[in-house]
């Protein structure tokens, strides 16, 4: 095949990588918001656990970081689940009954705490160097299969996911969540206990992006404390969700595939520049990300986000309005 | 004589529901004018889409010859209309002082004097001027909350049910302290839940019951009614 | 007990005057506009370095330009609201998607920034400074005796305003109580925009003091965020001189778990930041009023 072709087709498979891990971490969040209206800011620090986990347990020995364990990949992401889930856990019990504000601030709190420990815990973590020994699999003869098997990995486990969501969502499991979304007291006098199961979705929304953490770095084989920067995850995988539509699956994958495009095509873009120019460049591109997100917000605030706020009070009426 | 507030036909209420179908007020200069009913007749959404709060579909409200419809609630203090809600009707982290302070926000000067007359009103709150008004007893709140729509000196003042949640004795305080503000010619349109109290100092009353005017008339009129005391008096 | 002093007590105080001027303007625009203000950080980043601007462009040092600092930061302020808050209908029920809009303007800030300052560290010009000895064993560097006398003086004008003039008291009355002060005949837009020059005002002179006292990057205004909140909830929600005194606790505090009290500190200096959000989390558990009994949103 022409070099330059199979270039091109490697480039467009990394691409479908990389949208398609993001696209997991996604419908994690829109498990958080779009279903239970949980305003999670802390994407990057399940991430991470979610990463780091999987590579401690699956890489070689090393001196510089807790390894040896050897275990298979799959272990391993189960682990990454299992571990973003139980931090996850532990914040949410706290944090869970808080306004919506609050719980930002209480989630971001964490992801920075956990930015910390992976940077300073060096025994563990290797610091700020970050872990290259990681193991991927379909590590065959050409970068071209490699590329493909691990793309249909991802590919089947985001199609299971969205089938497992999917189901759930119209069980009555689903109902009973977006009834706490849309009005917590009709839901609390129901009987329904209101802050087990807005956990429940913290949880298992955690536990995709903690999947996705892992996703990440076997495709990357790279992973480090600055990876994990709220910056480019956190915000990204908003962005992505907030465009696609929340509330809606489909909208979430979809979101995924589309931001990632225009952020890794305005990446291209700006690759082509003289060095000087190109660094500069990609502060604009994040810039223009920004902008993105307020022209959408502003443009399609109806209908892309849960219809109340479920830490609010029911609406006295008009009479509150400041502006 | 002209009416000084004179509202027509009013259809108003939250989200797509009306709560009001066809309400109609007035309130003459100087008149003390109560509007009673049951539960959930309107009254206190009159009161609100009278002051902006709730937006009016249909319906058209005067004061002083002027169109007030759904104007935006800030414009009416200086037209000389005052509102006291029902809840929330003082700022509970600000002193007694600066509630009146506030009150006086739309006055251009006489503040001051302005305050000393409220004191002589309602000697009460002259010796808790530098209370915070959240730690005053219920009936003290209510006299913070009447005093800071007087200090602007309105030709009418709004009440909505002053009298909830007080004793009874406090209750005559109130109703004393308002008849007395009547009668230096302040006009009064009052919502309250009490009827036989209101009616009984009012020039004229409204009965609203399903969001419509069903009787009207001089205050002690009303009360001698019986079908009105029977089904709309609450007994 | 002077090393004590020199080195982590002043240096506390003046984290806590940094962190209060940012405070101040999150919780009054929490109190007046209903939500939390993800972007105040990354307006003291801006701030700073708008002020960085104007000394390179004029050969002045940097606390003659502050004022003008100031004043351009306040219009930033401004202009952002009107930019990317006002059209998504600020107000009581501030739905949630305002403080997601903050997300945006925060990275849309510092991404500025770095594109017209890039991303290395920089100083405001600075010389040598020799300490001054007070009572004879307190050794406090004149940057740190100009930071902490300058915030104290912009928060006692800050309480003058509030306190004594119309403006200012109807700001308290619509933190306070917003349909009684529309009520009242209080116009929400003034209230608003003086909510923002305020804000924007003092988070520009947090800013740049925080250069002053360390250096400017384009991360300093986010790595904020967190002990700001911390001090805002702390001091009561709506609370400016509460948020400034809550400051001053966790700008301390900070310090004082780093002290080796018994030889080790209490905890590893790189993890400051866990003091924070120990101290807010607790707070949202236990006493969301925070010390002055604030409102709880």
């Amino acid at each position: 095949m022409d070099p330059s072709t199979l270039g091109l087709i490697l480039y467009g498979l990394g691409l479908a990588n990389l949208a398609a891990i993001y696209a997991v971490m996604v419908l994690g969040l829109n498990l958080n918001w779009g279903v239970t209206g949980l305003f999670n800011a802390g994407v990057s620090g399940f991430f991470a656990v979610g990463a780091y986990t999987s590579v401690i347990l699956t890489a070689p020995d090393s001196p510089q970081f807790l390894g040896g364990f050897d275990l298979p990949l799959p272990v391993g992401m189960l682990a990454a689940m299992l571990f973003s889930g139980l931090v996850a856990l532990a914040i949410g019990a706290i944090t869970i009954r808080l306004r919506s504000d609050y719980l930002a601030i209480g989630t971001i709190g964490i992801a920075e705490i956990i930015r910390l420990v992976l940077k300073n815990e060096e025994w563990l973590t290797n610091g700020v160097r970050g872990i290259t020994t990681i193991p991927r699999p379909f590590v065959g003869d050409t970068a071209l299969a490699s590329e493909l098997s691990y793309l249909a990995m991802t590919l089947v486990i985001l199609l299971v996911l969205y089938a497992l969501l999917e189901g759930a969502l119209r069980s009555p499991w689903g109902r009973m969540m977006r009834a706490i979304r849309d009005s917590e007291s009709t839901a609390a006098a129901a009987g329904k206990n209101v802050d087990a199961r807005r956990l429940e979705a913290f949880v298992l929304g955690s536990m995709l992006m903690g999947l996705g953490g892992a996703l990440f770095a076997h495709y990357l084989r790279y992973i480090g404390p600055e990876a994990t920067e709220p910056i480019t995850t956190t915000f990204l995988v908003w962005v992505m969700l907030i465009a696609g539509g929340s509330g809606n699956n489909r909208g979430a994958i979809l979101g995924a595939f589309v931001v990632w495009i225009i952020w890794s095509a305005t990446e291209l873009v700006t690759r082509q520049l003289p060095t000087e120019w190109a660094v500069r460049a990609s502060y604009l591109r994040i810039f223009l990300i920004g902008l993105l997100l307020q022209f959408v917000l502003q443009r399609f605030s109806r209908g892309i986000l849960p219809e109340r706020n479920p830490a609010e009070r029911a609406a006295t009426g008009p009479q509150d309005k400041v502006l | 004589m002209t009416p000084l507030l004179d509202a027509r036909g009013l259809f108003a209420g939250y989200g797509g529901l009306d709560i009001l179908r066809g309400c109609n007020l007035t309130v003459a200069p100087r008149e003390m004018v109560v509007i009673v009913g049951p539960n959930g007749a309107g009254k206190s959404t009159a009161m609100k889409a009278l002051f902006g709060l709730v937006k009016i579909r249909d319906g058209r409200v005067t004061f002083n010859a002027a169109d007030i419809t759904n104007a935006r609630p800030e414009s009416l203090a200086p037209r000389g209309l005052a509102y006291v809600p029902q809840e929330g009707n003082v700022f509970a982290t600000m002193t007694v002082e600066e509630n009146l302070d506030m009150g006086a926000y739309t006055r251009r000067g006489g503040i001051a004097e302005a305050k000393a007359r409220i004191f002589d009103l309602l000697p009460a709150l002259a010796l808790k001027r530098r209370h915070a008004a959240g730690e005053l007893s219920g009936g003290q709140r209510q006299m913070v909350a009447i005093g800071r729509a007087l200090m602007m000196e309105p030709k009418l003042l709004m009440l909505d049910e002053p009298s909830a949640g007080l004793s009874p004795k406090v209750l005559t305080e109130i109703l004393d302290a308002i008849a007395a503000i009547n009668a230096a010619g302040v006009a009064i349109l009052m919502v309250e839940q009490n009827a036989k109290a209101a009616l009984a100092i009012a020039h004229r009353g409204y009965v609203l019951a399903g969001g419509t005017n069903r009787f009207e008339g001089p205050g002690p009129e009303l009360l001698a009614n019986r079908e009105v005391a029977a089904s709309f008096l609450g007994g | 007990m002077a090393e004590f002093v020199n080195l982590y007590l002043v240096n506390g105080i003046v984290l806590g005057c940094v962190y209060g001027l940012g405070a101040i303007g999150i919780t009054m625009i929490f109190g007046i506009l209903r939500f939390g203000h993800f972007a105040h950080g990354d307006m003291m980043t801006s701030g700073a370095y708008i002020a960085l601007a104007l000394v390179w462009a004029s050969g002045l040092p940097v606390l003659w330009v502050l004022p003008l600092a100031m004043v351009l930061t306040a219009a930033l302020g401004a202009g952002v609201h009107w930019a990317f808050y006002r059209p998504l209908g600020t107000g009581t029920h501030s739905t949630i998607i305002i403080v997601i809009a903050s997300f945006g303007v925060a990275l849309m800030l510092r991404s500025a920034v770095q594109l017209f300052f890039g991303v290395d560290i920089v100083t405001y010009k600075r010389g040598f400074q020799t300490p001054i000895l007070v009572f004879d064993t307190i050794r406090v560097l004149p940057r740190h005796l100009w930071i902490i006398g300058l915030t104290v003086v912009l928060v006692a004008a800050l309480h003058l305003f509030l306190k004594h003039s119309r403006l200012g008291k109807a700001m308290r009355a619509m933190s306070d109580n917003p349909a009684l002060a529309r009520i009242s005949g209080v116009g929400t837009t003034r209230v608003v925009i003086a909510a923002w020059v305020i804000g924007g005002a003092l988070a520009a002179a947090g800013g740049v003091f925080l250069g002053i006292d360390t250096q400017l990057s384009s991360q300093m205004g986010w790595n904020l965020i967190l002990p700001m909140f911390a001090a805002a909830v702390l001091g009561g929600i709506g609370n400016p001189i509460g948020a400034a005194l809550g400051a001053l606790v966790v700008g301390v505090a900070e310090e004082l778990v780093t002290y080796p009290w018994f030889g080790d500190p209490l905890i590893s200096p790189a993890y400051k930041s866990a003091v924070s959000f120990a101290i807010l989390v607790g707070l949202l558990i236990w006493r969301p009023t925070g010390l002055t009994r604030g409102r709880v949103f």
